[in-house]
């Protein structure tokens, strides 16, 4: 037990310190109460570890190990000062004060105190010193981080003689060795296997080794092993749940997996220790994430003010202000960076990186070819520099940075995935039209390159045209056949559920083959994309997601009827349960989603607050929005300054935009959908109340299913006027459209069916059936129109191709069809000669006598004796065509 | 200039005989579940029909083995026991003349075990080693023998003869998944989407073309991988070809085999026959053009491409003129 005279007595000798604290107790007392307090410290009950330790200190026979003990103790929740004090005072009193002196240095670094953190580990490691290895890592370290590299890597080196000529090293010393070796790594990559054999090793020697873990962990961190770096902070987590560093290992791994709860694990660190300047310091990185600069810049000036030269603090500091527009603040932080390092890369790498996150890659290239210029060893650094080069169209530039990565850091997987992605490019064709290098796979240029130029060239005359700006050019699309090939072109790892992706003057994109029939419309993508490159160039990058997304779909829907997310189901009931962010938090639908489904509907969201822009203050304000973005003005600013509002009102505006443009869809919404499972049609039908939108349909979808179509009509037709611009599916339009089909009603059928495609971008069967039934009318044109959408969608059926190719000749348009008939044939028909008949006939009609020919003679050789072919080849000659 | 090959004498190709008959046994294995069932019996329907109404084949020469012939007598012959299998195959080796052609189409579920492979049939299934002596029994007859099964790669090597076409659905034993191919082979007889020359005849080269890249098409657009892939074999050797060319590998006797029994030279033994020499005279001339243009496009890669144009145009032109005036002669239009 503790009395209060002792404390009086030890305030003496440490008046105000944490030992004083304590009291004294029996030997036998403070040897357990150094195992207590260890055992405390190692599951993360600080405050006890503390108070316990303190007691052990305390006492007349405390050893050195008792006040490092309590020094972790107290740094562990950020009582630097304390712990400082703690050392000093047992320097003082223990009979080893040599095995206080790394300790010291350690917490003299915390702070930023370098010079006499180096002269402590100097001090240790002249000693006989249990820790004396440690210290010279420590020292070793220190000096790398001050760009005394060279020095560093010779001490770092001494660390395989050592493992080499000691035998049975010591825990604490194998993990040194083990660290030293990650340093080395960056020389030569096979050492990080030495590295983490090491470390291994002395998890091995003790296996309740936390530290151990956690540097093993920030190892595969530091390559890209989310997997493993995981299990192991998981493991120091179980036995302590408040370690900082496992803390934060495990939010960097969430981010790096780009899983959720991140911010929350780094939050818990800091709750724990409130001046864990690592986590302070990715704290800002999530606060520029979101693009929170103020946030990130005081997270970052709070880690300064525990260490004022944590170069991993000033790096972030320097991003924030670059990213604020704040030049000048940017280049004194870099200065000061660069004062303490001159070789530190990862000042620019971080800013690089943000960039890049913000669309910036021209400076993100920039920024990355400054680390280079520091420190050409940052193998990181390359890849930034290659990644982003090859972002903004420097292939070749692109590819030799991201070799010299890999030739240095063979561990990253995004710079090997790129490169296996660069090497298929081969297979590839650029095609080149006025504006647009289009790069095609060789199999798929003859089907998409007519289609993609026409697209692309269309989409940039009528932007430039209302835009009133003219985009660098040639602009490069890449057009990949697989998915995971795009998705390596944009992140370098495949998984990404985006279709489409621009960079500037660099989009990429699946291709129609990419995906299945259905899920997506390439001309809509191809579209948005390119509408993308023209924003990004009029704001200099400098526009946030909720616009750049939000006009890509409000021009979609500009380009073609029914392109554009539709409003649908799930976006008015998420509107209705408050699910929607409301106009001032947009942004944090697309950077920092709070559930699946919301960046879908942030991108929907954002369209209908530019038309409600649009509606309200006419499309120059969002030219002039566009202006102020480039200017560097803040979204505040532009929308006092443009809509003569502030956004809070625009919250207002837009909320009361949604509930009047939808009001019918969201009066009819009752709650989420109920199977009618176990109901049958009758019992369903007299139920349904005639305002509840979902009611009726799923009452005219049973009374379908159940083949009475007659009944189904009413409530049918009562859903679609509900809610008109639903068009899932299994929507209304698209029931009625089968049993007008089946009663014979053809008009009324097209009707429901052109309806349907009006709003639905993807309905690949609504528009071949929609063509069937206007040819069937005699509305060649309609017909035609119908499966030009169908080839929006899935452009790989050769007899959409050849029906459209016969729709054309009856319309006499016979250069469309001339390019239908050469899309059936880039389709690889088996009956080539057919297909090659039918585009010469095509090209005679046309008047182009010369490729006539050319394909009769192709048809003939094929098939010699194809009578029509020997036709058109004998009226040739007698025209004299050649 | 000239080519040299217009001097040349050029064979014409080995049109089978005019007395020629062709028969066709199709053999409908067990389908193991009613959907299965209801494919093969469809598939083995629609050659047999095919063969009839659209071939001319008589009805004597078509046999049609079933798994169970009560659901369609009149097109079900008998069942497609391995007992009736082999007693029909030795029947028709008995009776088929020289020259003739036979087609043997085997529809079903293939299995195997390691590299022997099977046909699931009602009763005993039946294996190569099964079907090699009732093959050798046509020795003077070419004989096409297609299994559409799956794991029939198998069936290809040991059935492998001189004057014999092997198509199989797999090129493996070990391709054991659901087969598409038969599907599409029989559709290529049955329709005319596969007559990519154009003469009004579906070949056996021609169906297998058809099948196979219907197959790919079909496993693309339901963005599967390819499970299954058809071989050819017609030379002999043992070796089937994923594409044979019939030029330097494997579908020379392919092309020339049809399951109809007409030919361009029965139309010249007809004319002939009519008293009508000048036609027959025209039908060889055309004929002499065909060999022409065939050898020409042998040469196509070692010519100028201008040039070989050239000349493949004066031949294509004679070539029409010549069937003009053949259908004139004919009465028909020209």
């Amino acid at each position: 037990m503790i009395g209060a005279w002792m404390f009086l007595r030890f305030g003496r000798l440490f008046s105000g310190s944490i030992v004083a604290l304590a009291g004294l107790t029996s030997p036998a007392c403070a040897q357990q109460e150094t195992t207590d307090g260890a055992d405390a410290l190692r599951r993360g009950d600080y405050q006890t570890a503390i108070d316990a330790l303190a007691r052990a200190a305390s006492q007349p026979q405390a050893a050195a190990s008792d006040y490092r003990l309590l020094a972790r103790a107290l740094s562990k929740v950020g009582r630097y000062d304390e712990a400082e004090e703690a050392v000093r005072g047992g320097m003082e009193r223990v009979t080893d004060p040599e095995e206080l002196h790394n300790t010291l240095g350690e917490l003299l670094d915390l702070r930023g105190r370098v010079d006499e953190s180096g002269s402590a580990f100097r001090e240790a490691m002249a000693s006989a010193a249990s820790d004396r290895n440690v210290a010279a890592l420590n020292l070793a370290v220190l000096q790398y981080r001050q760009g005394e590299v060279d020095a560093a890597m010779a001490a770092f080196n001494g660390f395989i003689d050592l493992y080499n000529e000691t035998p049975d090293l010591p825990p604490h010393d194998l993990v040194a060795v083990g660290t030293a070796l990650r340093y080395l790594g960056q020389r030569d990559y096979r050492l990080v296997h030495d590295a983490r054999r090491a470390l291994d090793e002395a998890i091995a020697a003790d296996p309740s080794a936390l530290d151990a873990r956690i540097r093993l962990g920030e190892l595969f961190l530091e390559k890209y092993n989310g997997p493993e770096a995981r299990r192991l902070f998981k493991e120091v987590l179980e036995v302590n749940p408040n370690h900082p560093a496992a803390l934060l290992g495990m939010a960097k791994v969430l981010d790096f997996e780009s899983q959720p709860g991140a911010v929350t694990s780094a939050r818990k660190s800091l709750e724990v220790n409130p001046s864990f300047v690592p986590s302070r310091v990715f704290m800002a990185r999530m606060s520029l994430n979101v693009e929170d600069y103020a946030q990130a810049i005081e997270e970052a000036e709070g880690a300064l003010e525990v260490n004022p030269r944590s170069l991993e603090a000033l790096s972030v500091l320097a991003a924030a202000r670059y990213l604020k527009g704040d030049e000048e603040g940017f280049a004194k932080t870099r200065d000061r960076a660069l004062e303490i390092n001159p070789r530190y890369a990862e000042l620019f790498n971080i800013a690089a990186e943000l960039l890049v996150q913000s669309r910036r890659y021209h400076e993100g290239v920039d920024l990355a070819r400054q680390a280079v210029h520091v420190d050409e060893d940052s193998w990181r650094a390359y890849a930034i520099l290659g990644t982003n080069q090859l972002r903004i169209g420097e292939i070749q530039e692109g590819r030799l940075s991201l070799e010299t990565s890999f030739s240095g850091d063979p561990f990253n997987l995004w710079t090997k995935n790129t490169l296996d992605l660069l090497d298929t490019f081969e297979h590839y064709e650029i095609i080149r039209t006025p504006h647009f290098e289009i790069m095609l796979r060789a199999d798929e240029v003859e089907l998409l390159a007519p289609y993609f130029s026409a697209v692309s060239e269309e989409a940039y005359q009528r932007m430039t045209e209302r835009y009133g700006y003219e985009p660098t050019v040639p602009i490069r699309v890449e057009v990949f056949p697989n998915h995971s090939d795009f998705s390596v072109r944009t992140l370098g790892l495949p998984g990404l559920g985006a279709l489409g992706v621009a960079f500037g003057p660099v989009i990429a994109m699946d291709s129609p083959s990419a995906r299945g029939v259905g899920e997506f419309n390439w001309g809509s993508t191809l579209w948005h994309e390119i509408a993308h490159v023209v924003h990004l160039g009029m704001t200099d990058h400098r526009m946030p997601r909720w616009l750049g997304e939000g006009l890509a779909v409000f021009e979609e829907r500009k380009a073609r009827e029914g392109w554009g997310s539709d409003v649908g189901l799930p976006f008015l009931m998420a509107y209705e349960s408050g699910r929607l962010l409301p106009f001032s938090q947009l942004n944090n639908g697309f950077v920092r989603p709070s559930y699946p489904q919301q960046v879908a509907f942030s991108y929907l969201q954002a369209s209908l607050v530019l038309e409600l822009i649009e509606e309200r203050n006419g499309f120059p304000a969002i030219l002039d929005m566009l202006a102020g973005y480039r200017q560097g003005r803040s979204t505040d600013e532009i929308v006092r300054a443009v809509l003569g509002t502030d956004v809070e009102e625009v919250d207002e505006l837009f909320d009361d935009y949604l509930r009047k443009r939808f009001a019918g869809p969201l009066a009819a919404i009752y709650g989420f959908p109920e199977a009618p499972a176990g109901r049958g049609a009758n019992q369903l039908s007299r139920a349904v109340d005639k305002d509840d939108f979902l009611a009726n349909l799923a009452a005219g979808k049973q009374l379908t299913d159940e083949g009475r179509a007659e009944e189904a009509i009413p409530f049918l037709e009562r859903a679609k006027e509900l809610f008109p611009e639903y068009a899932a599916p299994d929507s209304p339009y698209w029931y009625l459209a089968t049993i007008y089909t089946e009663k014979g009603d053809e008009e009324r059928a097209a009707a429901e069916l052109e309806a349907l495609t009006s709003l639905n971008e993807t309905h690949y069967a609504a528009n071949l059936r929609l063509a069937s039934l206007r040819q069937a009318t005699g509305n060649v044109a309609g017909a035609a129109a119908a499966l030009e959408r169908a080839l929006y969608i899935h452009p790989y059926e050769i007899p959409v191709h050849e029906r459209l190719a016969d729709l054309y000749a009856q319309m006499a348009d016979w250069v469309s069809a001339v390019q239908e008939r050469r899309s059936a044939l880039a389709l690889e028909p088996v009956d080539r000669a057919g297909a090659l008949y039918r585009l010469a006939r095509a090209h005679f009609e046309a008047g182009d006598r010369a490729a006539a020919r050319r394909a009769v003679l192709q048809t003939l050789e094929i098939a010699p004796n194809f009578q029509e072919a020997q036709e058109l080849l004998l009226q040739l000659r007698q025209a004299g065509g050649k | 200039m000239r080519l040299l090959l217009t001097l040349c004498l050029v064979a014409l190709p080995a049109w089978p005989a005019a007395a020629q008959q062709t028969h066709l046994v199709v053999i409908g294995g067990l389908g193991g579940d009613p959907a299965y069932s209801d494919t093969f019996h469809n598939w083995a329907v629609e050659l047999v029909d095919a063969a009839v109404d659209r071939h001319g084949l008589s009805p004597e020469n078509v046999v049609f083995l079933g798994e169970q012939p009560q659901r369609d007598p009149a097109r079900i012959d008998e069942r497609s026991s391995r007992e009736n299998i082999e007693r029909i195959l030795v029947d028709l080796a008995g009776r088929a003349a020289p020259g003739d052609v036979v087609f043997v189409v085997v529809i079903g579920h293939g299995s195997s075990i390691g590299d022997e492979a099977r046909i699931n049939l009602p009763g005993p299934d039946m294996g190569p080693s099964d079907f090699a002596p009732l093959l050798d029994r046509f020795t003077g007859q070419s004989v096409v023998f297609v299994n559409t099964a799956s794991a029939s790669g198998a069936f290809l090597a040991p059935l492998s003869a001189a004057n014999r076409t092997i198509v199989t659905a797999t090129k493996t034993s070990r391709e054991r998944n659901e087969t598409v191919f038969g599907g599409f082979f029989i559709e290529a007889l049955a329709g005319e989407g596969a007559d990519t020359d154009k003469d009004g005849r579906v070949s056996v080269l021609e169906a297998f073309h058809f099948a196979r890249q219907e197959v790919a098409r079909e496993y693309e657009a339901d963005n599967r991988m390819l499970t299954e892939h058809a071989i050819l074999d017609d030379n002999g050797d043992g070796e089937g070809s994923e594409e044979p060319d019939g030029r330097k590998t494997d579908g020379v006797l392919a092309r020339s085999l049809f399951l109809d029994s007409g030919s361009p030279v029965a139309a010249i033994a007809a004319g002939s026959q009519a008293g009508d020499s000048v036609l027959g005279r025209l039908y060889r001339e055309k004929g002499q053009l065909e060999g022409r243009i065939q050898q020409l496009r042998g040469q196509k890669e070692s010519l100028d491409p201008e040039l070989y144009e050239r000349e493949l145009e004066a031949l294509l032109v004679d070539l029409a003129l010549k069937s003009q005036e053949i259908r004139r002669r004919e009465g028909g239009q020209p």
